[in-house]
């Protein structure tokens, strides 16, 4: 086979081809938008399901809020249920206008403010997220220890299991914490970057 | 027109010209769709930029090319493997063995190619002049034309051997 043979064999390949095409601009644009959700949805996942455990939590404390007999363990229960329904859904909605940001329609620098806008705002709220989770563990533990175990903490002493589990905790939280802030500012940075190509 | 219908207009045009590009540079079919999806969304980034300052086929090329080198990158593959699309192949009604026999030969012998020598192969292919393919590379025409003999050189040793 010699390459004008290849060239001819190309040619009609090319021609099947324009014969078969197949996109319309609906699917066109569709593939276009997709593409970029897609960039968001791994992290958006991630959060969905900490957002359902975060719920199932607070409403299981909401469910056994009786059991709380003191006004600091009522007050405890009422900070973690507003901590677990709070934060996740904040996070969820700023991830949700991030990821339908019309990058077909809008035009190039109204995406990029609106983009801007939310980043810093989902980046404020994983700063505060990571605040209130030392926090939330401070208040948690004893809400969960009087719903399971019908034990006020206050009222009893710490044994040393339990303060070596508070300091296991505590490392946990900071490691996983810094984990989730370094993936979020990739990501972040890197969908950022993507429209700042637009402009180069 | 709305921008996004030009965008539209100008990918139906041209999707066959992106269904070569993406399939010389994957190795099944479920990658050259994943392929044929990233080059449209670069196109779609890129599409401001685009000023007319050469055919829009060209910049098609360029950005298309880009792309499937930066995803092979990527995933660190190399495109050992090049399927033949069904679609390009004759249908029932007006099979041709021969068309069929001579487009397998033609993927075997760009399966044997490099990175780039298969996206010059691909424009050599496409017909398109030293200038062009300088253009759309950013090779100069002369390098263009040193690397150009050299696939034909090895084509036709591999022609011969096969």
């Amino acid at each position: 086979m010699e390459l004008e043979e290849l060239q001819d064999t190309w040619s009609k390949m090319s021609q099947e081809l324009e014969k078969q095409k197949k996109l319309t601009n609906e699917i066109i644009l569709k593939m276009t938008q997709d593409r970029y959700q897609k960039k968001f949805s791994k992290i958006r996942n991630y959060e969905t399901v900490g957002a359902i455990i975060c719920y199932t939590i607070a409403a299981l404390t909401l469910l056994n809020f009786g059991k709380l007999d003191t006004w600091y363990l009522q007050l405890c229960g009422i900070l973690t249920i507003g901590f677990l329904v709070i934060l996740p859904t904040l996070v969820l909605k700023s991830l949700k206008k991030i990821q339908n940001l019309d990058i077909l329609n809008g035009s190039y620098k109204k995406n990029l403010v609106v983009y801007i806008k939310e980043k810093n705002k989902l980046l404020k709220l994983q700063q505060i997220s990571i605040f209130l989770s030392y926090v939330l563990l401070f208040i948690v533990v004893p809400v969960t220890t009087k719903i399971i175990s019908n034990k006020n903490i206050f009222l009893t002493d710490v044994k040393p299991l339990q303060g070596v589990a508070l300091i296991v905790a505590l490392v946990f939280i900071f490691f996983l914490t810094r984990w989730g802030y370094r993936g979020y500012k990739k990501v972040t940075n890197s969908a950022e970057n993507t429209l700042r190509e637009l402009e180069d | 027109m709305s921008k996004e219908t030009h965008f539209a207009d100008v990918i139906r045009e041209h999707q066959s010209l992106l269904y070569k590009v993406t399939s010389i540079y994957t190795n099944n079919e479920e990658d050259r769709e994943d392929l044929f999806q990233e080059v449209v969304y670069q196109l779609w980034k890129y599409f401001d930029t685009f000023r007319n300052e050469s055919k829009i086929s060209t910049w098609m090329y360029r950005v298309a090319m880009n792309t499937a080198i930066t995803q092979l990158k990527k995933s660190k593959r190399s495109p050992n493997s090049v399927p033949i699309p069904e679609y390009v192949l004759s249908n029932s009604e007006t099979k041709d063995e021969v068309y069929e026999e001579r487009l397998k030969l033609l993927y075997k012998h760009v399966n044997q190619l490099n990175t780039l020598e298969r996206g010059l192969m691909l424009l050599l292919l496409e017909g398109k002049s030293y200038n062009e393919i300088a253009s759309i590379t950013g090779l100069n025409p002369s390098n263009v034309g040193t690397r150009i003999s050299r696939i034909k050189q090895k084509l036709k040793e591999n022609m011969t051997k096969s």
